[in-house]
């Protein structure tokens, strides 16, 4: 993917990104699952290059896992997100790439806070790279593929169900 | 061990004091009695297959490394220049033909023998007393476990009936043994380190912790949840602090534990029924992995392997990394993304046991709290051969657990 990408499209993929944001921010399960196409992957690897068919990850999701995951959230009693964390991130460095006209790899850097009202009432600080493969949904995107490489990935990290 | 602490008053047979999760001065002592004083769990020799292969491990605040010599020998080293102090080996894993510190340039070889010094004029002292620090080490079936000290207790009578258990686990496999080359996922826990033990061979907060878990995924763990009445699942005291809940008489179907049938699992059934015959092998088959601690740290969590790590009296790491079959690598992409399910930070179970915890932790910080442990004490019953069972729902286990830890403490064992 190294054809240029028009700036008003960096626009509309930036927008998206943080539209994304938001409702993983926010806790809105649904509204971010239904930004997800059917061969999604959702991945935080343990290292970055990492083959997920050898190794373990903290988090590799497909559609149906995802589809899971997101039940989970909804029935109210997943514990480690009752009530569900304050979050507010951060995204910049933004990089766009693209091979076609509507298959777009969106990179850029995060940077969240995470308030743990749930256990232990403190600030847990969550930042790495985000890599996503979208493309034109409507007048939208859908996500394909989201992976999330921390920037202590290969260190011990605390809970992690809420959406990152 | 300090006067000071009561241990015989602050863990007694049907409760324990909340201070013993929160005491720095507690901790502080089970980590010389309990972790630099006797055997632990480091690793299992499949990571290390090669000569010059190593793994670091942390036990407590000790970092080690447990590398594979030129001679084959697994050796477990401290991770600590002999000479200043620094540390030898900051990576995780990989494979080196010896260890050379950075500050100073002393080289150590894979055995811990300190090798060679720059500028030899001015160090006129022995070499053979300069090594790296060399824990005691022993093995069964490929898991390591080593000790600090010279070892007051034999590695035989440490394990005792937690070879049973590791016997289990290496039993699924149609050559014997299992292969952990998964990668190690670790979890942090803002929490105590023995919480970890306690819940996981607690067979009575499935219902509560994990109702989400329950509502929405149908798992092997279906047959356990519900009244009492109806689990068939039996909770299990071994000694020495070993302990188990075993789900076998509860399971439905040859492979449940799996997650899996016989028909969608035809290659790995045929490896077994070759291996030990159809009986044999479906009996093992049926009965599937042990879900069982083996003090203090190490649980044999189903297809998974799990190491616990005290960081302070208030933290704890949690190491794990799915169980591969040797001899079944179909499975192995089945048991990666289930070991992600189950444990970790962002799984399905594990997430929700981390803040159950972490509450806990945070709770008994304040006042004189007593934690009881006295269910199914009345019920429970002892083997001829002394081993301790109970209802799943029973807190069995986790007495069992306290009962060696206070004889650890007091110096007893």
């Amino acid at each position: 993917m190294s054809k240029q990408v028009a700036f008003e499209v960096t626009r509309e993929l930036e927008a998206f990104v943080i539209q994304e944001a938001k409702y993983a921010d926010e806790g809105q399960y649904q509204a971010w699952y239904d930004l997800w196409a059917e061969d999604a992957v959702y991945w935080v690897p343990l290292k970055d290059g990492d083959d997920p068919a050898h190794k373990a990850s903290h988090l590799y999701d497909n559609y149906s896992r995802l589809t899971t995951r997101i039940k989970q959230l909804n029935t109210g009693n997943r514990f480690s997100q009752v009530p569900i964390s304050g979050m507010r991130r951060v995204i910049s460095n933004y990089e766009f790439f693209s091979d076609t006209d509507d298959k777009f790899r969106v990179e850029a850097n995060f940077y969240l806070p995470e308030y743990s009202i749930q256990s232990t009432h403190s600030f847990r600080i969550w930042s790495g790279r985000y890599t996503y493969v979208v493309s034109r949904k409507g007048d939208s995107f859908q996500i394909h593929s989201k992976k999330i490489v921390l920037v202590n990935a290969e260190e011990p990290i605390s809970t992690l169900s809420f959406l990152i | 061990m300090s006067a000071s602490i009561d241990y015989k008053h602050l863990i007694q047979a049907d409760k324990v004091h909340g201070s013993m999760y929160t005491d720095e001065a507690i901790y502080e002592e089970e980590l010389e009695a309990i972790f630099y004083s006797s055997w632990v769990y480091i690793g299992h020799e499949s990571e290390i297959k090669k000569a010059g292969d190593f793994v670091a491990r942390d036990i407590g605040r000790s970092a080690v490394i447990m590398v594979r010599d030129k001679e084959s020998t697994v050796n477990v080293l401290v991770n600590r220049c002999s000479h200043r102090g620094n540390n030898l080996c900051n990576e995780m894993d990989g494979n080196k033909r010896n260890f050379s510190c950075l500050y100073h340039g002393w080289v150590f070889g894979l055995n811990g023998d300190l090798l060679d010094v720059p500028y030899p004029d001015g160090f006129t002292k022995d070499k053979k007393d300069h090594g790296l620090q060399k824990l005691v080490t022993d093995s069964y079936r490929g898991f390591v476990f080593a000790c600090f000290k010279e070892p007051k207790v034999s590695f035989d009578d440490y394990l005792g009936n937690g070879k049973k258990l590791i016997d289990r686990a290496c039993n699924l496999s149609p050559e014997g043994e299992v292969d952990l080359t998964g990668g190690w996922v670790r979890q942090k826990f803002d929490a105590n380190w023995k919480m970890l033990p306690e819940n996981d061979t607690d067979g009575y907060h499935v219902n509560y912790v994990h109702q989400s878990f329950v509502q929405v995924i149908p798992s092997q763990y279906n047959e356990f949840v519900g009244g009492e009445d109806t689990n068939k699942g039996v909770i299990r005291d071994w000694g020495n602090g070993h302990t188990e809940i075993d789900f076998a008489a509860g399971y439905v179907n040859t492979l449940d534990w799996l997650g899996s049938t016989v028909e969608k699992s035809k290659s790995y059934v045929e490896k077994m029924h070759a291996a030990y015959g159809e009986e044999e092998g479906e009996r093992r088959m049926f009965d599937g992995p042990p879900h069982s601690c083996i003090f203090p740290n190490l649980f044999l969590a189903e297809m998974n392997i799990v190491i616990f790590q005290p960081t302070s009296v208030n933290s704890c790491v949690q190491w794990s990394t799915p169980m591969f079959l040797k001899g079944v690598p179909e499975l192995n992409f089945k048991l990666l993304r289930q070991s992600e399910g189950a444990l970790g930070p962002a799984a399905f179970l594990l997430a929700d046991d981390a803040t159950i915890a972490e509450r806990a932790q945070k709770s008994l910080q304040a006042g004189t709290p007593w934690c009881d442990l006295s269910r199914g004490m009345d019920r429970e019953i002892v083997r001829e051969d002394g081993v301790k069972e109970s209802r799943m729902s029973d807190e069995t286990s986790n007495r069992g657990f306290w009962h060696h830890y206070r004889s650890m403490m007091l110096g007893e064992k």
